[in-house]
């Protein structure tokens, strides 16, 4: 190839000297044999002639020199692919089929690496996204693994860092935006102002926040996102400068930030950010050393490396803990990338997904090999001819390859398309949770792999059979009519070989598809704890200008639970702060009064809920001993709580737990010790997979957030229960909105989306490797019969009854699905290890899982051998005798 | 002068590597030398030995130079390189092979019987 570039190079480049100098040759050729014709007698006019007539026309000859310096092997190539195209036109059956896995193959890979690349690998959006680094705060006594900052160690962390070119922290939080037609919740980004030029973003129109904007006393300034500013403000091109209310309070709008820019919120492209200093609840925060509440990301300087990062953190949280060791004592700092941050846990399963779709393609790959392996023992004879005609090995590997090259393209292609239409599927499916699902696309990159695959694919079914033909013995094949009986033993070891391997690889597919549902099942079925049946939630956020003091709260939630009782259709209602699965977890701190108090590595914690009287009843919570809460239970009296089963075994064991006293660290409690009145059965919490931690309930009406999240028994459907509800609460407040109304059922279902997603897909891609295995095992028996026509035909000449025949063939499935099961034994048990974090009380070498899916493999290699076989016992000896 | 022949079609490569090999030669150089080895077959005309030529030496086969004659002229001279000379080792014995082939099948008697 490297003299082909050269001369194709030269012939560019230099083209005038070239054709000057062919020119000079070919004068150069008519004179000498002008002279020597002149020499051998003739004169110079006629010796002139006859040398010109006979070099023949020099114009043509010119012409023809130049064909030859076109680029002949990307022509050899181009006719290789035409007679491919041609010798494959000929078996239309075998391109279907092959085709048709081939696509199969190429499509599943690249629909789940679009997902893989869009959450795992590709870039965040934000200018040269490498350098960002999300920057937290850890307790690792206290299994705290990572949470955020107080504003002023953030300050002081930005203030004196030298190895972050700029840091900004934000917190979400949602306001109600009203005077905009219905009052609406709006995802609010609680930003310090540095956030903009850390991301290097400009305004669509006005303004970025200074760092004036941030400090106490600045005037309330917001920005809107353009999605934002379109929707709910209809495009106002006077936006700027004009006043909008949240949660009651004016802010001026001082920006517009293009749609493209989403931060903190990924996903949801409507929003709008606000300095911390204005917020009703974080603003109060501001000037405390304690708490964790500010996300922060920091811009690594170029060429700074992650160790002088991580140094400088670490002697900043020595500082810290130094100088205020009540906040910060045993706090230390981290960093990850950003990316990895914002991918979180997503990543085990989907890279599980993509290695199990990979050994979907592998299998789809061995079985292509097997059919050509099979075409080219038929085809031995036509290549054996070709080697003797002159064509060298690697000319017939190129030739041979080449056929698979267009087996391979139309294979990619029809994947591409099957890829398409399988994102569309997949988006439709994939779990809300699932970070960066927006960026999912069949993109350049996408397409990229995908012909990447096919080629990859195209050699790794093409290579070996090629070989195969390329050094199969010219003198047999020659000699033996038509190649029938000419298979080599290799050949035949080779095909049983890589049937072997597909039910191997098939088993290991079987067993982490079965291992996952059966984890599904148990997740599924596990009881919460609580019984939601007919039971929906609805959140009302009481804005925190207007509503500033608990008793308002209180008041709010004990008037619109009386209203919605007295409701058609709606019964009993509660409301309870945080509810279980639905709205994450409250985790505090407590200390036992009489006991001597906890140290810092084993402080006592349990997961904290305030909740209405009713609660219990409208969940299905049974009591186990003491008493629930009641109406008298109020901010005056006696402070009390009732504990989780969990929770007396855990601190109070051996001991009665009714009638000790705690101190809870929640602010509204200012120390004061609450009496256990009663103790109720473990819920759920966290989530269905999570084994119940301790808890702690406490009334409503002694510890009360600032809004109500109810939950409602109702005969209604969702949305009239919900316009009743919204109905109520404008009868209460006209600007209070209501939001996300939803059955808990099905909020508990999606809850486990993404494990019901990756089991599903799974299942799906050990069904096609099921599929692909059986036909691959088909093929191979089948050609084995028809290959040994001739000596099953003497067998039963000789007097072998049909059933001798048929258990001849049974027997070679048999003996593949021996060694695939072994082989497919020993994988599955070194594969599982990979997915043994996502299983639910469900062991990875589970005995069950593994002797069901052994079954149902021999089952189908037994049924796929049995149709060949069949077809063997029904041959006629006189008719096989005379086959060749 | 003996009886002249045609050359066989697809020969014309393999002479040319074959008279290269014996030492550089120009274009003309080549036709005498073919003339030579083959006593005497003929091309049907001279000028079709340089698209052959130029093929070769695109395939790597030949390398070329310019040089002198021994008219003192400028002329383009041809050598084989290492690929043309592992190239002409194969198509000889392939074209052997053939001959030997095409040779055994003409000469082959009706069997008796």
């Amino acid at each position: 190839m490297f003299p082909q570039l050269r001369s194709l190079w030269k012939a560019l480049w230099n083209r005038s000297q070239i054709e000057s100098e062919l020119d000079a040759e070919m004068r150069f050729h008519v004179e000498s044999r002008a002279q020597d014709l002149l020499r051998s007698g003739l004169s110079r006019e006629d010796a002139h002639r006859r040398a010109r007539i006979e070099f023949g026309s020099i114009g043509s000859y010119q012409e023809k020199v130049r064909e030859t310096r076109r680029v002949t092997w990307l022509e050899d190539f181009a006719q290789d692919l035409r007679y491919g195209w041609r010798v494959l036109r000929k078996n239309p059956g075998f391109v279907v089929v092959a085709v048709l896995t081939l696509a199969l193959g190429i499509g599943a890979n690249t629909a789940i690496f679009s997902v893989v690349y869009a959450v795992l690998l590709k870039p965040l959006p934000y200018a040269k996204s490498d350098e960002l680094f999300n920057v937290f705060e850890a307790q690792p006594q206290e299994g705290i693994t990572g949470t955020g900052w107080s504003f002023m160690n953030f300050a002081e962390l930005r203030e004196q860092s030298h190895v972050f070119s700029e840091m900004a922290g934000v917190q979400k939080h949602q306001l109600t935006l009203t005077g905009q037609g219905a009052p609406a919740v709006v995802n609010t980004s609680v930003v310090t102002p540095e956030l903009f030029s850390l991301f290097g973003e400009k305004p669509l129109a006005g303004r970025v926040f200074f760092s004036e904007d941030g400090k106490p006393g600045a005037l309330p300034v917001v920005i809107v996102s353009e999605n934002l500013w379109r929707g709910t403000f209809g495009a106002d091109p006077k936006i700027i400068g004009s006043s909008i209310s949240l949660d009651k309070r004016s802010f001026s709008v001082i920006g517009i930030m293009p749609a493209a820019f989403r931060f903190p919120f990924l996903t949801k492209s409507e929003q709008l950010w606000i300095p911390p200093v204005q917020d009703p609840l974080f603003g109060s925060w501001m000037n405390r050393r304690g708490g964790h509440w500010l996300q922060v990301t920091g811009r690594l300087k170029p060429g700074v490396s992650l160790t002088q990062a991580q140094a400088e953190l670490d002697a900043l949280s020595a500082r810290f803990a130094k100088e205020f060791p009540a906040e910060n004592g045993g706090w230390t700092i981290r960093m990850v990338p950003l990316q990895q941050m914002i991918v979180g846990n997503a990543k085990p399963p989907l890279l599980v997904l993509l290695g199990a779709v990979g050994l979907v393609l592998l299998i789809a790959c061995a079985n292509i090999a097997n059919l050509l392996l099979t075409r080219a023992t038929s085809r031995a004879r036509e290549i054996a001819v070709r080697t003797t005609l002159g064509a060298g090995r690697a000319r017939i590997v190129r030739q041979l390859l080449s056929e698979t090259a267009v087996l391979g393209l139309l294979g990619g292609a029809t994947g591409i398309a099957l890829a398409y239409w399988g994102v569309q599927g997949l988006s439709a499916l994939l779990p809300e949770s699932l970070p960066r699902v927006n960026a999912i696309r069949v993109d350049n990159v996408v397409l990229g792999f995908a012909l990447l695959l096919s080629a990859i694919a195209s050699c790794a079914f093409g290579l070996a059979p090629a070989l195969f033909a390329a050094n199969s013995n010219l003198q047999t094949s020659l000699r033996e009519g038509g190649g029938r009986s000419g298979e080599s033993r290799n050949r035949r070891r080779a095909r049983s070989f890589l049937a072997a391997g597909e039910i191997a690889l098939a088993m290991v597919l079987l067993v982490a598809a079965g291992l996952l549902l059966r984890s599904f099942a148990n997740l599924t079925s596990v009881s919460p704890g609580f019984d939601v049946q007919r039971v929906m939630k609805a959140d009302i956020s009481l804005p925190q200008f207007q509503y500033s003091k608990p008793q308002q709260w209180t008041a709010f939630s004990d008037e619109l639970l009386a209203r919605i009782q007295v409701q058609p259709g709606l019964q009993e209602s509660a409301v309870a702060v945080p509810r279980p699965i639905v709205d994450g977890v409250i985790n505090l701190a407590f200390d036992i009064v009489g006991s001597p108090a906890a140290s810092a590595s084993a402080s006592r914690t349990a997961n904290y809920v305030s909740v209405s009287p009713e609660y219990f009843r409208v969940m299905g919570i049974p009591l186990l001993s003491g008493r629930l809460f009641n109406r008298r239970d109020v901010m005056p009296s006696q402070h009390i709580t009732v504990v989780s089963k969990a929770m007396a075994r855990l601190y109070f064991p051996n001991q009665d737990p009714l009638g000790k006293q705690l101190t809870v660290a929640f602010p509204f409690d200012n120390g004061a010790p609450r009496e256990i009145v009663g103790i109720v059965d473990d819920v759920r919490d966290v989530a269905l997979g999570q084994d119940p931690g301790p808890m702690m309930y406490v009334p409503f009406a002694q510890a009360p957030f600032w809004g109500a999240n109810v939950i409602v028994k109702s005969t209604l459907s969702t949305s009239s229960a919900a316009a009743t509800i919204r109905q109520q609460v404008r009868k209460i407040d006209k600007d209070l909105p209501v939001t996300d109304v939803a059955m808990m059922p099905e909020i508990i279902q999606a809850s486990v989306a993404q494990p019901r997603f990756r089991t599903f897909l799974l299942g799906l891609f050990a069904a096609m490797a099921l599929v692909l295995a059986a036909t691959g095992i088909f093929g191979v028996i089948s050609y084995s019969v028809s290959q040994r026509t001739r000596e099953i035909g003497i067998r039963m000449a000789l007097g072998a009854q049909s059933e001798n025949v048929l258990m001849q063939v049974l027997k070679e499935g048999a003996r593949l699905a021996a060694i695939g099961l072994a082989l497919g034994l020993a994988g599955s048990l070194a594969a599982m290890r990979l997915i043994a974090t996502l299983l639910f009380r469900v062991k990875p070498a589970d005995p069950l899982t593994f002797v069901v899916v052994a079954v149902i493999l021999a089952g189908v290699t037994l049924a796929a051998s049995y149709i060949p076989a069949r077809r063997a016992t029904r041959v006629d000896p006189m008719v096989a005798l005379r086959y060749e | 002068m003996p009886e002249q022949a045609q050359l066989l079609p697809g020969t014309l490569d393999l002479l040319i590597l074959k008279a290269v090999s014996l030492g550089p030669l120009h274009g003309y150089g080549v036709l005498l030398r073919i003339e030579q080895i083959t006593r005497g077959a003929l091309l049907a005309e001279q000028g079709a030995l340089y698209p052959a030529l130029s093929r070769l030496e695109h395939q790597g086969l030949l390398a070329s130079e310019w040089g002198t004659s021994d008219n003192n002229r400028r002329a383009k001279f041809y050598r084989l390189t290492t690929s043309g000379r592992r190239r002409l080792r194969e198509e000889t014995q392939s074209w052997n092979r053939l001959a030997t082939a095409i040779g055994a099948a003409l000469g082959a008697k009706p069997q008796e019987g």
